[in-house]
């Protein structure tokens, strides 16, 4: 599985991207379940969010989603977390 | 559904509207945690367009409303700082309010003070009384997330993150940081300018100019004096770079091989369009933030007497509507100038001048 952050927006408005493949990875089941949670409350459309406030595109084996901060749930929150910090 | 989102209005309740697509955290979360996508599918989307229309009624009830009455010494500022505690639920554990001492914890102080400077400069120079105009207590929340290297405006308080220390340091180093996030408010409780767009880019810039004027009326710097950057002290010990914007030269704040290069254009011609970052408000407010600066630098002196005059004049003025574009914008300075200091003014012939040199026409 391919998931894909990239955060765009905030004060400084500099772009991140990250992408990580799980494949061949022990621990795929969980980030299987984690990408899942986090997909499923995500917005179809971008949503407008706060001023300075972080946009997210989630990309999970070419499926697209959004978010932004505040409002992330816990797993949107993890799963970006860890895709910016181990991803490449 | 519906029932659930519409929240009754009491005293403490802004009069006018906050930003339309914030749904309130209560009701995502609820969302989020619905397994069933048949069920919170159609649940979300009735919950956005409900949102939208209780703004819109929102915007229609300020309207017709008065005024609202100044809060009791509406003329002194009512601090209240807040630390997350490096977790992410807003708006953390209360930590200093207005009568109490300096804290030992630095992002406190360097947030009261900054809310201190902000507040001082709206109601000393333009006669407003915080940021609805009415005595609004001002709160911040220092210590948001874990290495957090932003800083944002959530509708209700500035929220700072302590930066990761390799890229950015602490968001509540630079003064003018402070003053651009309380600037968003001013502007969601004037304008309401919507965050997307040319719109979204003058929301923006309108931060960063009144961000930078804080500063300079704060240091006490003549338009010459200023360094007309934003976030000055925000990187970190080894970026290359002075800042993280630059009002007086866009596009030169940084060039460094992890943050890029600053990508502000200063004029139309270098107006990007993107799809991100609600189209682009970072990058294209460098063209409204460098005709201020020409503004500002043409007429040489303090900023924020005549320059951000005639900006305020119009952020608050009641004809910039909340869709405007540069065109709308420009035209509203040139009509403000002249109103205030006359058509054959140097200050007329300075906005003018601003808004044709950065490609903006029709004014």
């Amino acid at each position: 599985m391919r998931i894909h952050i990239s955060r765009t927006g905030g004060f400084a408005g500099i772009e991140r991207h990250a992408e990580i493949d799980t494949t061949d990875r022990p621990d795929a089941a969980e980030w299987q379940a984690l990408a899942d949670r986090a997909m499923s409350a995500a917005h179809t459309e971008p949503p407008t969010g706060v001023p300075d406030g972080f946009r997210y595109t989630l990309t999970v084996d070419g499926k697209t989603a959004y978010c932004s901060d505040p409002h992330l749930t816990d797993a949107q929150r993890e799963l970006i977390d860890l895709v910016l910090k181990e991803g490449s | 559904m519906k029932e659930t989102v519409t929240q009754p209005r009491t005293s403490s309740t802004p009069t006018t509207p906050v930003f339309c697509t914030i749904v309130p955290p209560h009701i995502l979360g609820k969302l989020a945690e619905h397994e069933d996508p048949e069920h919170h599918e159609p649940a979300r989307r009735t919950l956005e367009h409900d949102a939208l229309h209780r703004t819109r009624r929102a915007g229609l009830a300020a309207q017709l409303l008065a005024p609202a009455a100044d809060r009791a010494d509406a003329d002194k500022p009512n601090r209240t700082v807040y630390d997350a505690g490096h977790q992410q639920n807003l708006p953390g554990t209360k930590v200093h309010a207005e009568s109490d001492g300096p804290s030992k914890d630095a992002s406190v102080n360097r947030a009261h003070a900054g809310l201190g400077a902000t507040f001082e400069l709206y109601l000393k120079i333009y006669g407003r009384k915080s940021i609805d105009g009415a005595g609004l207590p001002l709160n911040a929340t220092v210590h948001y997330g874990e290495k957090y290297d932003n800083a944002f405006w959530d509708g209700e308080r500035m929220v700072f993150g302590d930066g990761d220390g390799q890229l950015f340091k602490d968001f509540t180093i630079p003064v003018d940081v402070i003053g651009h996030e309380l600037t968003h408010g001013v502007t969601q409780y004037t304008a309401n300018l919507d965050y997307q767009g040319q719109s979204g880019a003058l929301n923006e810039s309108i931060s960063d100019v009144f961000g930078s004027l804080i500063k300079q009326y704060a240091l006490g710097q003549s338009a010459d004096q200023a360094d007309w950057l934003i976030g000055a002290d925000l990187l970190a010990a080894g970026v290359h770079g002075q800042a993280l914007r630059s009002m007086k030269a866009p596009g030169t704040a940084y060039d460094d091989p992890k943050l890029g290069k600053d990508p502000q254009p200063a004029t139309m011609a270098g107006y990007v369009r993107t799809a991100d970052d609600n189209g682009g408000v970072h990058l294209n407010s460098g063209i409204p933030n460098h005709a201020f600066y020409l503004v500002a630098s043409a007429l040489g002196g303090k900023a924020w007497e005549r320059a951000g005059q005639i900006w305020y004049d119009v952020l608050t003025g009641g004809h910039l509507a909340k869709n405007a574009q540069f065109a709308d914008f420009a035209h509203l300075t040139v009509q403000a100038a002249q109103t205030r200091y006359g058509a054959s003014g140097a200050e007329h012939e300075a906005v003018v001048k601003a808004w044709s040199t950065v490609g903006v026409t029709g004014t």
